[in-house]
């Protein structure tokens, strides 16, 4: 992410006047990327100083998936490099910050610890206050400093880990409306990708390798959409799509280039379709709720990278008059930006924590609806 | 480095979290709260604690040193990164040191350094004076065949094992040393994918 970048001006909405500008320094370690990002509010105007991620994609490729022993010694040994790096590229000192942003969980606790850990060494060492972040809460709240975004809209939260649909009132009033009850859908087309012999992360080529396919050779089937409500179901999709592979291997002996991109195609449409079935219902509760505001719609996570995913939500959107924000690909994907952003909110309401901070593996963002049966089995579960 | 630095050491590799100050050579405070779990809850404000008790405050310190483990990963995890966010923001060197040169500081001649693991096995390493050997994990039968008459060391009381992460570290910070990294001999558990890619006909 390039330093320097003003985002668009932000609506408090709270009626408090910011005195001086403010400056958040925010780690992130909560699964496959360690990261730390310097923000900066000068008013109404927000800008991302710097927002450094390094990757651990290569780490864990033999293993097919997020190995969390793996990730957490990879955390432990580069947090404290990714904060000097933003701070180096953002130009400011710790001496010029005003808070330590850190992610709390939910996630894989071992890089949960190690960010938290850092964090408070941060704080200890530089006198300076705590924030606790919620590392959902940063996803939610993205819309806000990349879009200007204001309250209340609905957030459709999906990636590797997660999958839920958030009515967002408040920097920390949350209502999830559903939710995947099993896998989400970043983890299934990373399985994707590993039956059809594609690359990982199978986002991406899954979604090229479904260009030239056909997505109705194959009848897979839509989970959940016989349903009322929002929730959601994957894990049915990856087992429909392990038969059919399984079948072609069975009577060729192999796929041909052809039957992987039917089959890609086929899988991308029927999470594409729930997802903005899914969304319209969710639309519609929204609406019920607040009559008056102009709805909005945010996507984020790392499966809002998806050409299709975004085409239907854009679609579905302009139908239902809705407005639609999928913030730019690295504000979606796990960063430090949104958390710096989503202490930067807490700094506001005056929300610290002390050196006591526990680091969560689970904790929901909505402590008032019932917990989900299951939220990913990559990781954090929410 | 002032003649007399103030050193910060710290340890939760094992079932406590363990704190030592000292002024140059001398122990200030020295403070041991056993707990299995917790550690990453207790271990800051335990530090804050200990520096009020000797009068001085985070700014005063000119050298950290952690313990590394080999012994609980999360443990270990825990005060690594901690050393490295306060080294950090205090601009002062933190340092790790390892449990194996924990127990063998002070002593003379051959040693065989154990640490309790998991599974009733151990962690050890053989030293010859100076020339120290490669951390290995062993079941109790391999240890005991391989230390056989040989000096041991172990269950060091958690004050002295932290006293002595301070002593060795002030040993060191003569010279530039590499960020604490922990120490954990064994690999993580990972299996590769159970999943092979399928046969691709042209």
């Amino acid at each position: 992410m390039r330093s320097g970048v003003t985002c668009h001006q932000i609506n408090w909405q709270d009626g408090v006047s910011m005195v001086k500008s403010v400056t958040i320094l925010g780690l992130e370690s909560s699964c496959d990327d360690t990261a730390a990002a310097v923000v900066r509010a000068n008013g109404p105007e927000i800008s991302v100083l710097a927002s450094v991620v390094y990757g651990q994609t290569e780490l864990h490729a033999p293993f097919g998936g997020v190995v969390p022993e793996i990730a957490a010694r990879a955390h432990a040994e580069k947090i404290d490099h990714c904060v000097e790096e933003a701070l180096d590229r953002a130009e400011v000192s710790l001496s010029q910050v005003d808070a330590i942003a850190v992610t709390a969980g939910p996630g894989l606790i071992g890089g949960v610890l190690s960010g938290v850990m850092c964090a408070k060494g941060l704080s200890a060492g530089a006198n300076l206050p705590l924030i606790g972040v919620n590392h959902l809460a940063g996803h939610a709240l993205t819309p806000r400093f990349t879009d200007g975004a204001v309250f209340p809209y609905l957030m459709l939260l999906v990636s590797g880990g997660h999958c839920q649909f958030l009515l967002v009132a408040g920097h920390d009033d949350f209502t999830r409306l559903g939710g995947t009850i099993d896998d989400a859908p970043g983890e299934a087309f990373d399985k994707t990708a590993k039956l059809l012999g594609l690359a990982q992360p199978g986002g991406p080529s899954v979604e090229r390798a479904a260009k030239d396919g056909e997505a109705t050779r194959f009848a897979f089937p839509r989970p959940l959409l016989d349903r009322p409500g929002c929730d959601m179901s994957f894990s049915g999709l990856k087992t429909a799509l392990l038969r059919a592979r399984n079948a072609l291997l069975e009577a060729q002996g192999g796929l041909t280039a052809q039957d992987v991109a039917d089959l890609s195609a086929g899988f991308q449409a029927a999470v594409c379709d729930v997802l903005t079935e899914k969304s319209r219902r969710a639309l519609t509760l929204f609406k019920e709720r607040h009559p008056d505001t102009p709805p909005l719609l945010a996507v984020a996570g790392g499966v809002a990278a998806n050409g299709a995913i975004r085409d239907g939500l854009t679609a579905l959107s302009r139908r239902e008059g809705a407005g639609f924000i999928a913030p730019p690909l690295g504000y979606c994907t796990d960063n430090a930006a949104m958390i710096a952003w989503a202490g930067l909110e807490r700094y506001r309401a005056g929300q610290f924590d002390d050196l006591t901070l526990v680091a969560r593996p689970r904790w929901p963002l909505d402590s008032q609806s019932a917990p989900m049966l299951g939220s990913g089995k990559k990781g954090a579960k929410a | 480095m002032p003649p007399d630095p103030w050193v910060l050491a710290f340890d939760t590799s094992a079932a406590h979290c363990a704190v030592a100050l000292l002024a140059g050579k001398t122990r200030r405070v020295c403070r041991v709260d056993s707990m299995v779990r917790g550690q990453a809850e207790h271990l800051m404000p335990m530090l804050e604690t200990v520096l009020a008790e000797a009068g001085i405050t985070w700014r005063d310190l000119n050298l950290i040193a952690v313990g590394t483990g080999p012994g609980n990963f999360t443990g270990i995890r825990i005060s690594v990164a901690a050393a490295r966010g306060l080294a950090l923001a205090l601009a002062i060197p933190a340092i790790g040191v390892s449990g194996f040169d924990t127990l063998a500081h002070g002593q003379a001649g051959p040693l065989w350094s154990v640490i309790p693991a998991r599974r009733g096995h151990f962690y050890a390493r053989y030293d010859e004076g100076p020339i120290t050997g490669v951390p290995l994990q062993l079941s109790a039968p391999e240890l005991d065949q391989l230390t056989g008459q040989k000096l041991c060391r172990t269950d060091v009381p958690a004050e002295t094992f932290v006293e002595n992460i301070a002593r060795v570290s002030l040993g060191r910070a003569d010279r530039a040393q590499p960020r604490p990294a922990p120490l954990y001999v064994r690999p993580p558990d990972a299996a590769p994918s159970n999943i092979t890619a399928p046969i691709l006909l042209t």
